[in-house]
Parts: C-alpha cells; structure tokens; sequence
C-alpha cells in the first residue's frame, strides 16, 4: 500500500518535474534566441556603425586630399601668373601641410625647392598611376624631416602651355589633427597604409591600445597571426581592386572586427580592428541585465518553489500526523469494539451460562418442591427431598455470591479483613470443603505441607479460602473420577522476618486447559467450552476473582497447563507473621519442651521439627516403633519426652501390642498422638485402634499443624477432666429465649419464626426499623433476649433503628444483642452494621446453625 | 534549518533581490539637458620617437612592456599623455632609424627622442638637444652615463638602462668541442676553427650594425682600462694620436675572421639585428652572436633559448670585454612641449620608474641607486662590469664619434674595402673633426 502511495507519488512528480524542466527549457531557449537576437542586432548595428565611421574618415581623408589637390592647381595657376616662377617658389614659407614645393621647369630634369636646394623627380616614384583629383601622387616616402610623405605634382599652364611642373610635398602627420580622436571607446586600432609600399604610414593619435605600432602590412599579419590562406587570398584580391573588406579574426586573443578601408581609389587604406567587446558593449550590456532579469526571476520562482515545498512538507507532515492519529483513533476504535463485542459476547455467553445454571439448580428446588408437596406424608421421601433442595439452594448461594464478588472486585469494592489466622484452619476448612468432593468423585485429595516455619499469620482467612476453594473446587471439577489432586502448601526462603512466604500448589492430573483458553483464563466470564467441561457448571468467575483478590493481596498467580495431563496453579503469597505468642504458653504450662516423633518419613519430621521450634519445643524423631522402644525401654529416655507424636503409616497392623508397650514405658500423663492421613481408611482404622483403649492417646490429622496438636491435646485433658460432653451438649440450645425480628418480607420472617420455633425460640416480628424501636421501647426489661434486624426495610432501615435502640434511655438498650441479618453480605456491610451498634452480621440466607452458634454466644455474654 | 530560519532567509533573499533591482535600475541623476558627453580636450600631450619592434603575435617583449609602465607611471604621474611616433627600417635600402631621428630632431617634429650614441653626439653637437643636467633623476646617473652623453659640457640625452653588448655563447655547443670560453682574439679564433673544422660552416653569426663592437672592443681595450683614458683621449682629440691606429687591430682581427670564413659577410653586410643571424643562433646552427644586454631577457630576441647560453665580453687583449654603448633618451632644443616633456623625462629616469624597469627588463640600470639581479646567462658580462673592466661604444668627449662611424665603416670593410681603406676613412674622418 506504501509502495503503491510511493509510487502514485513518484507517478505525480515525475511529469510536473518534466513540465518544469521543459518550460524552464523553452525559457532558456526563448532568452538565449532573444539575447542573440540582439546580440546579432547589434552586431549589424555596429557593423553598420564601422561602416559609416570608416566611410567618416574616408572621406575626411580624401577630402583632404582633394582640398590639397585643387590648393595645387589654383597655386599653379598662381605660379604660371608670376613673373618668376622660381623666385615665387623659393618666396614660399613651409607650413604643416605643405613641407616642401618643389618646381621643374618644362626641358628640364632638376628644379628648385622652396628650401633652396635642387629637385630632381629622381626621388620620387609616380609609376603607380594614382590620381588625386586628376594629379599623380607619387608613392609615400620618409621625407626630409623624418616623417611620411607624398608628393603631387601639377601642371604649370600658361596660354594653354605647360610651362613647369609644380611638386608639392605633404606629410601624412598633417591629416592627424583632422581625424577623431579614436572610435569605439578608442578600442579600435586604426592606421593608414600606402597600398603601393604597403608601409603603415600614420597611426592617429588615441586609436588603439598603446603599442609600438606595426612596420608594415606583413607585420601587422604577423603580429595578429593573419595565416589563413582563403582569407590571405580574399584580402590580397579585395587590395588589387581597392575594394573595402571586413572580417572576423582574433587579435591579441580577443575576437575583433578586422577592417581594410581603401581610400583615394585605393592609393591608401585605412588598416585597423575593432574587438568584438567594444562593438557588442551595447549589447553585451542589455544582454546582461537580460540575464540578471532572467536570473532575478528565476531566483525569485526557486524562492517561491522552497517556500511552496516546504509549505506543502508542513502541511504534508500534519496531515500525516493527523493519519497517524486517525489510525491510533481507528485502531483504538476499533480494539474498544472488539473488546465490547468480546465483552459482550463474553456476557451474553454468561448470561447464557447463568440462565442454565440458574435454572438448573431453580429447576430441582422446583421440582422437588413439587415432589414435596405430592409425598408429604412420606418422612423419608422428604428428607430426601429437602437435602436436595438444600443442595441445589446452596449452589444457587454460591452462584449468587460469585456473581457479588466479581462485582464488587469490578468496581474496586473490596476491602481485605486482616485478622489472625492458622495454617491449620487453613487447611482444615478447605479439606473439610474439598474432601467430600473428591471422595464423591472417587478423586484421591493430598494435602501436603512442607517448610512452613510459622503457621499462626495475620490476613483475610476468607479471601484465602475463597482463593483455595475456588482452586480446589475447579480442580475437582475438571478433574475426571479416579483423578488425584494435589493441594500443597510450601514455605520458601524469607524476604523479610516479618512475613511468611509461602506457595500454594493446587495440582491435578484432569482435563487440562488449552493454550488459547489460558490467555484467558483470569479473565471474568469465560469458561472453558468443551465436550467434557460442558457438563461442568459454574460462573466462569471463579479464576478471574481469584486471580484479582491474589493480586490485591501483592501476590502472584500463574497456571501451566496441558490438555489431557493436567494442570497446575501456583499462589505465591507473602503473610503477616502474628506477633501474638500466647501459643508458646499452651507448651510451658503443660510442661512440654520436648517431644519425640515416630515416622519413617524424614521430610515429615524435618517439618514437625521446624514448626515445633517456634514453639521452642524440641523434635526429636526416630524411624519406627521398635527403635522408639528400644530408646524408651532406657529408663532416663522414658522421661525424657513430654509427648510422642507417631506417624500411623509407620504403625503396623501387629504392632498394637508395641503400642501398649509404648505406653506403659511412657508416664502416663505424657500424650501419644497419631499423626492420620485423611487419604484412605487411616482415619477410621486409627479409631478403631483407639477404641482398643490405650489411655491418653489421640489421632491427629496430617498433616501436622502445631495449634491442631494443641488443640488435640487441650481436648484430650478436657475429655480426662469429663466436663466437655454436657457443656457441649448444651450449647446452641435456644429453647425459652424470645426474640425481636425486624424482616419486612413475610417468607423470610415466616422461616425465621418456624426455625425457631423449631429450637424452641419465640420470635416476634415486626415489618420496619420504626416499629422495631417502638415495639423495644415498649418492651419490658428482659422481655426479649436479642433483637434480629433486617438492614434494608420500609420507613426505618436496620442501621438507623439500631442507633436509635442504643440510643434508648433504658438500661438494657446498650446490652441487649442486636443480630444482623441481612442480604447486604459485603464486609464493608459489615462494618457499617458493627458501627451502628450490631452485635453481630449475618449473611442471609440464614445457616441456621450458625445463627443458633451466634444467638448462644450473644445470649451468653449477656 | 528550521522553519522560521527559512522564512528569514527567503524574506532577506527577497529584499537583497529588490534592492538590486531599484539599485540596477536607477539614472545617473544628470539632469543636464545637454546629453554630450564631455571629452577632456585639454590633455596635454608628448610626442615620442622611438624604434617599433617587428612583433610576433607569441612573444612577449620585456623590453617595451618595461617601458610602457614607465611611461604610464608618468602619464599618471602628470596627467599627460604620451604619443609614439614610431619608425624601423624595412630593410637595408631604407633610410636608418637614426637618419630618420636626425631628421625628426632637426625639423622639430616630436619632443622626446629615444637615441643611439652617435645621434645624440651629433645633434648635441648640433645643438638641437635640451641639456638635461638640470633633471632631478640626473643626479642619481652613474658616471658612466654621464661620461658618455656629456656634449660639450651639456648632458643631452638620459638612458634608462647601461647598455651593454658582449658574445652570445651556445654554452652546449662550446662543451660539445671541449672549448673553452675565449679571452682572446687568439683563443676566440681557435673557437672559430675548431667549430668550422667541425662542419658548422659559419660559426658567427652577425649583421650590419653590431660587429662594430668586435673592432671597438679590440680599438680601446686599452684606452679605456689603461689607466690614461683623458689623456689619450685628449691626443685623439687634438689629432697627436690617430683613431686608425686604434682601430687597426679591430680591423685586422675582423678583416681574418671574415677570411676564415668564420662569419659571412655578404649576409651580415645585408641583414638587421637580430633578424639575420637569430634564426641560426637559436636552432644552434651559429654557436656565438653578438646582442646587447636586454635581448638575453626578451622573448623576441634570446630570451628563451633551447639550450645553455651565455654572455661574455669580446675577446681582447684585455680579456673578455663589455662594449658600453650609451643610448639615451633627448628632448628637442625647441620641443613643442618642452616643460612637459622634461617633466616626463624626470619621472622616466627616476629611481621609481627605473627601479620598475629594471626589475621588468632584468638590466643595469642608469641609475646608480637602483640594483637588480640579473638572470645567469648575463653573469660573466655582469661581472667584468661591475669589476670596471668595459669599453665605452660611444663617448661624447670624443670628438670623432664613435658609434655611428664605426658601425658605417665596419659595413664597408663588409662590403669589400681594405682595412686600409677603412683606417684612411678614420683618419680622413679625424681630420674634418680638426678643422
């Protein structure tokens, strides 16, 4: 597409460029024809010019001549009128002109000059024939005074007679004064020339450039290099018939005008040349200011050719800029619908989901509802019925909070409730969650702990389970039956001594995820679209919510996956250490520093030793029973250990009578604990072992949590003291209490009234905040046991009513219980209940144990 | 360059533009109404004659262009203008140089006349030239200068150059032959034989007007470095001692060389100088010429031979030996411009101009206080004359002159006289000077 605007660019300028090219061509030819036009012109002009200043002094000179010529007759007239000839001549004063007169009588061959010396017409030579105005002049000669000179000569008539013959001598100096003093800005070099001789015989002052002056014809031929033959020939014919000619020849290397001028018929010649410069000055200057014209001109286009071109680069460059930006604006544009057509694609495919997943659950309430109503009289049939409608109500909860979360996620909502916590209620509650899960899809669910070295940390338990049941549920799912899972956590090197860095590993051996569904998968709303997932319900919000609460907690998330293998989730997280050490004193009060634990595996020990240590309690570990007793049987050993904590795999089934052993070599207040893998019938196997009755033994869950073993170890002294079992028995009991309720919806407070009436609890409802506070106020002291109020009602909400309550002048209105019980199930709902003066938040809808665990709390604290 | 720097340049680019073309097409703010272009009529003017030169279109005289610029420091110097008025014969048959400057002197034609030795001595003595003694630049002249254009007690003519003549020597062709450069009309002779028995069949190569400096080298060797110069001179003038018997020698020396066929006197008898015989000396046909000083610097003379030439003094008894002809520029007793012209001439001699011309031509100059070097070929001839060791070609205290009697009976014994012939001219010459 570039090459092709390129090219179409290159295709615009290639014949503008040619129409410049060629217009600045015809220019350039149109001044070069009219420079030489004129050049030409004046050339002509000048040639003519020379034509007539030669024609000028042509006739000047024969003009002179000529005027010396009829002088000479008339003075021979004179002559012939005088007495005596010779005295007349010799009477004669020479002047400039005339140098010398000269007189010959007729018979005679020697006269007599003015100057009074002899004359003899010996001296001169009139063979030429040349007439001036009808007298013979005679060739030129250097006279008596050193100068060129030519005679004429004149009959001397009297009565028709000639008598003498008058010579009249002349100087070629004399014709100086009458001639300009050069021509052509005195650059033309002139002389005269006798044709006969050949002899330059004046050069007029000012003519020329200043030289020597030339000798003769030859010598000027010579010192202008004049050697061509056809034009030696030309000039050589022009001089035999006194014609004028006028030619090109260089002169003293500049191109000149070269001239031969005959004058007198031909008797002299005006010689010279006139360089071209000097004639074409004229032109040559309006030839220049052509040029500079021209040039200005074309100064002034290219000036305004750089302005257009860089007016059009600048506007060019905006509109590229402004392409450019188009193009982000369309990309963009274009990325932000696909983003939406993928969003809502993404959501309308949700939607899809969660009308069948909605349904689906929707339809088994329904339909065993239906069931329900049809086989009433059946308790067992209606046990059943209300299990699964409990199932498929609870999945509709977990659909519901899902949807609330990414929610609440999406708009930035969510708050994290740091509070202390164990790795080992960590661990339970997702084992309690995710172990009858893979049970029931025949799945075998490892739980494995390695180099945790502080297992009480500070952070939101709840985000951290959401986190792991999310993880483990998935795996669940898409894990086919007879699958294994793996749920690890692993203690990795400290980057600080505050916090723990652990990895939560969550494994399987399923389906596996596909590479393209993996760039996706953290994103809200997808789910993975197979044959086999299909069958597979849930949001698709799950990893998107996980991955957003990992990254509010500065933690990390990533997946490797591959389709048919399986897949593996990595959390790296770092949590608070607690800082509240009251654990330590659990061990010193019970005398415990040092425990010995049985097990073959070395890993395991490593662990509990580690765990142990914060607890600045000693782990001493041996492999198996034998070698344990073998160390107990010494008698110093047997007192040594404060408790014995024994791997049940290590345990073999004929070893039951080494445990008793084992028991009687210990004291008997010393604890011996059974480290069971939940996996398999260890568990059932362990209290089968148990019920064989060995005194102060209990089983404890791998894996091994110090706080579990405290807790074990706490109830088995309550089970020897034997108090537990009554007090036990009695708690949640919530017969004889008398509860407020504030629900303006009538189902819920009609559930709410059988479920305590079920417990044995009467409930009073009331249908907003106003009468709530109304009704309380009018109560009796001690009438009712706690209030239960809805937040969002009519008239009153819950938060208003509670502070209205507590602000009550009654004594009890500050102590009595005030349960929330709202759908409002956000922490930050929470909070707000706690502020307004509740006692407790619940979440609806009501897990009656729950309530019935909260109201005794509330009840008893009372 | 940034937009607003080219927004700047094209702007100045535009006004530069504008501001020539109103400069360009601006009047010259005459508002006369009278459009005649005034011609400046009253510039003064100079005639002055001298020789042309026969040029060629290749060559670049020296000599005339170190003249040109010392005529035009003067002409701007003073405002004149300086006319040439210019004569060179065509051939033998025509009237000389000098008869025509004889001629030009006494009819007054011109105002400053460049001269040879024997006209200044005879229109000095004819007392048509301006004495010059009054000149500023005649004070710096060297006494050589001086000596020879005294005219009875006037300084009639200034030169701007010592002219010197000496032998023209083709070096290679001389090495060629294992000779060695001569000292003596012996040595000189045995050159000559050496070059013709060698099938160079005229080793001089000479013509009408400069082998009176063969004779005049031989005649006054002696007198001039003698020691008695006054005195002999003072013998010749009062005819106790005879030129002829000066002259003889020269003569007789002359007289062999043209026997021995060692120079062609038919041809010299004939040819100008430098036309004849200078064809021959530069293709090394003709191994020695004689010439003055300035033609080993003039491209129209020897300026610029092929081959390794050197200028020597003739052969005498003496030793090599300078001939010293003093030439000169003179005005007219009665020039027409005659304070002007004086005025040029001062500036012409001047250490100024001088000191341009000589560095121009590569000459010694009149001036005594203008020294330049002179080229290697000029060195032997240089020498013997800053070692005072010349003979005069000219000298105005004697009372025969020298130069132009010499020169004319030179071209006699050319022309066939005897030797004795000639020294009976010389003595019948002494005897009118006597009268």
């Amino acid at each position: 597409m570039k090459k092709e605007k390129n090219r179409s660019r290159s295709d615009k300028g290639m014949p503008l460029l040619l129409s410049i090219v060629i217009v600045f061509s015809i220019l350039g030819v149109v001044v070069f024809s009219v420079s030489h036009k004129i050049s030409k012109e004046m050339t002509a002009s000048a040639v003519q010019n020379l034509n007539e200043s030669l024609d000028l002094i042509e006739c000047t000179i024969e003009a002179i001549f000529n005027k010396e010529a009829e002088f000479q007759k008339l003075m021979a007239q004179e002559i012939a009128l005088a007495s005596d000839m010779e005295a007349y001549i010799c009477s004669y004063q020479n002047n400039q002109t005339m140098v010398k007169v000269s007189l010959i009588c007729t018979g005679e061959t020697v006269g007599i000059s003015n100057t009074g010396e002899a004359f003899s017409q010996a001296e001169l030579d009139f063979s030429s024939g040349k007439k001036i105005e009808g007298l013979p002049i005679s060739k030129t000669y250097i006279n008596y005074m050193g100068a060129w000179a030519y005679t004429m000569k004149c009959p001397v008539q009297k009565d028709g007679q000639e008598v003498a013959v008058l010579y009249i001598e002349y100087t070629f100096d004399s014709l100086d004064k009458s001639l300009p003093n050069g021509f052509y800005n005195q650059k033309a070099m002139l002389y005269i020339m006798d044709a006969e001789t050949e002899r330059f015989v004046l050069k007029p002052k000012g003519m020329g450039v200043r030289d020597a002056g030339h000798l003769n014809l030859e010598d000027f031929y010579r010192a202008n290099d004049i050697y061509e033959e056809d034009l030696m020939t030309e000039v050589t014919k022009c001089l035999e018939n006194n014609k004028n000619i006028l030619y090109y020849h260089k002169v003293l290397g500049e191109n000149a005008l070269n001239y031969m001028w005959a004058v007198n018929d031909g008797a002299h010649y005006l010689i010279g040349y006139v360089p071209i410069e000097a004639i074409q000055q004229e032109g040559d200057t309006v030839n220049q200011n052509i040029y500079i014209v021209v040039a200005v001109m074309l100064v002034a286009f290219f000036l305004c050719c750089v302005l257009y071109y860089f007016s059009q680069r600048q506007q060019n460059k905006i509109r590229k800029e402004r392409e450019i930006e188009r193009e982000i604006y369309n990309k963009q544009l274009a990325e932000a619908l696909q983003a939406a057509q993928i969003a809502s694609n993404s959501k309308t495919m949700f939607l899809s989901n969660m009308s069948h997943d909605i349904r689906t659950p929707m339809n088994a309430v329904l339909g065993f509802t239906t069931l329900l109503a049809k086989d009433a009289e059946n308790p067992e049939k209606v046990r059943e019925y209300t299990k699964k409608i409990t199932a498929s109500g609870q999945h509709l909860l977990s659909l519901i909070n899902d949807i609330l979360d990414v929610s609440k996620i999406e708009s930035g909502k969510v708050v994290l409730t740091m509070e202390e916590f164990t790795l080992n209620d960590l661990v339970s509650s997702v084992d309690a969650i995710i172990r009858p899960m893979a049970n029931n899809r025949n799945q075998t669910f490892y739980v494995q702990v390695t180099g945790i070295q502080h297992e009480y940390l500070v952070g939101d338990e709840t985000r951290i389970n959401q986190i792991l049941i999310n993880l483990l549920s998935n795996a669940v799912k898409y894990t086919p039956e007879g699958g294994d899972i793996w749920f690890r956590i692993i203690g990795l090197k400290q980057h600080s001594s505050q916090f723990e860095h652990i990895r939560i590993e969550v494994e399987d051996n399923g389906y596996g995820m596909t590479p393209e569904y993996l760039t996706t998968i953290f994103d809200a709303f997808t789910r993975a679209e197979n044959s086999t997932t299909n069958k597979v319900q849930g949001t698709g919000l799950g990893m998107a919510i996980t991955k957003n609460i990992v990254e509010l907690m500065g933690g990390s998330i990533d997946v490797v996956s591959e389709v048919d293998k399986g897949s593996i989730f990595r959390v790296e997280l770092e949590l608070r250490i607690s800082e509240n050490e009251t654990y330590k004193q659990f061990w010193k009060e019970n005398g415990i520093s040092r425990i010995l634990v049985v097990s073959s595996d070395t890993e395991e020990c490593a662990n509990i030793s580690l765990l142990m240590k914060e607890s600045e309690v000693d782990a001493e570990s041996v492999p198996n029973l034998q070698e344990t007793l073998v160390l107990l049987r010494q008698k110093h050993n047997a007192l040594r250990y404060q408790m014995i904590l024994i791997d049940w795999e290590t345990v073999k089934t004929d070893e039951i009578a080494s445990l008793r052993e084992l028991r009687e070599l210990v004291s008997e207040g010393v604890p011996i604990l059974f480290g069971v893998s939940c996996t398999g019938n260890s568990v059932e196997e362990a209290q089968h072992e148990e019920i064989l009755g060995i005194p102060n033994t209990g089983i404890l869950t791998k894996p091994f949590f110090v706080s579990a073993c405290q807790e074990k170890i706490l109830d088995m002294h309550m089970q020897q003291n034997g108090s537990n079992t009554a007090e036990s028995a009695e708690r949640n009991n919530l017969s004889g209490l008398h509860f407020l309720a504030a629900e303006d919806n009538d189902i819920n407070a009609e559930i709410l009234i059988e479920i305590l009436s079920i417990e044995g609890a009467a409930c009073e409802v009331v249908e907003n905040g106003r009468m709530v506070v109304e009704r309380f106020a009018s109560a009796v002291k001690g009438e009712f046991d706690a209030i239960l109020m809805d937040v969002q009602m009519p008239v009153m909400n819950g938060y208003d009513a509670t502070r209205a309550i507590r602000a009550l002048p009654r004594e009890d209105a500050v102590t009595i219980p005030i349960i929330a019980m709202t759908a409002n199930a956000f922490a930050e709902d929470e909070k707000e209940a706690l502020e307004a003066g509740m006692n407790i938040h619940l979440a609806k809808p009501i897990d009656i144990e729950l309530l019935k665990k909260v109201i005794y709390q509330c009840v008893q604290k009372k | 360059m940034n937009k607003e720097s080219v927004k700047k340049f094209g702007v100045f680019c535009l006004a530069g533009l504008a501001a020539v073309s109103i400069a360009a097409c601006k009047g010259n703010g005459d508002n006369s109404k009278n459009i005649i272009i005034s011609e400046d009529k009253t510039k003064r003017v100079i005639n002055l004659f001298s020789p042309m030169e026969k040029t060629r279109p290749d060559a670049d005289n020296v000599a005339r262009t170190a003249a040109d610029k010392t005529i035009i420091l003067a002409e701007e110097k003073l405002g004149v203008s300086v006319q040439y008025n210019t004569y060179t014969a065509e051939n033998y048959q025509d009237k000389t140089y000098d008869d025509v400057a004889l001629d030009r002197v006494r009819s007054n034609m011109d105002d400053i006349y460049l001269l040879n030795p024997d006209t200044i001595q005879i229109l000095g003595e004819e007392n048509l030239l301006m004495d010059l003694s009054g000149l500023e630049s005649a004070k710096n002249l060297r006494d050589v200068v001086k000596i020879a254009n005294i005219v009875d007690g006037k300084l009639v003519a200034i030169p701007q150059e010592v002219v010197a003549y000496g032998l023209f020597i083709n070096k290679d062709m001389f090495d060629q032959y294992n000779l060695s450069l001569p000292n003596t009309p012996e040595e000189f002779l045995e050159c000559c034989r050496v070059f013709k028995e060698n099938g160079i069949e005229t080793p001089i190569g000479a013509n009408r007007w400069w082998l009176e400096t063969f004779v005049l080298a031989q005649a006054y060797a002696d007198l001039y470095n003698g020691g008695n110069t006054e005195a002999e001179i003072a013998a010749l003038n009062s005819g106790e001692s005879k030129y002829s018997d000066y002259m003889r020698e020269g003569f007789e020396f002359l007289q062999e060389l043209i026997d021995c066929g060692y120079i062609d006197a038919k041809k010299a008898y004939v040819s100008e100088a430098i036309e004849g015989e200078g064809a021959d000396f530069l293709s090394q046909k003709t191994p020695i010429v004689m010439a003055y000083w300035g033609a080993a610097n003039a491209e129209t003379a020897y300026g610029n031979p092929d081959f390794n030439m050197l200028v020597i003094g003739f052969p005498s008894k003496r030793g090599q030996m300078p001939v010293v002809p003093i030439t000169g520029f003179a005005i007219g007793a009665d020039a027409e411009h005659a304070e002007d012209a004086k005025k040029t001439l001062d500036i012409l001699v001047s250490d100024e101009a001088l000191q341009i011309y000589s560095e121009t031509n590569k000459v010694i100059s009149s001036s005594k206080n203008v020294e330049v070097e002179c080229i290697p070929a000029l060195k032997p001839l240089n020498n013997r004359i800053n070692e005072n060791v010349y003979v005069l070609g000219s000298n105005a205290s004697m009372k025969l002159e020298q130069w132009g009697n010499t020169c004319l009976i030179v071209r006699k014994l050319l022309n066939g006289a005897t030797v004795e012939a000639c020294m009976a001219e010389f003595d019948r010459l002494q005897q009118e000077t006597l009268k």
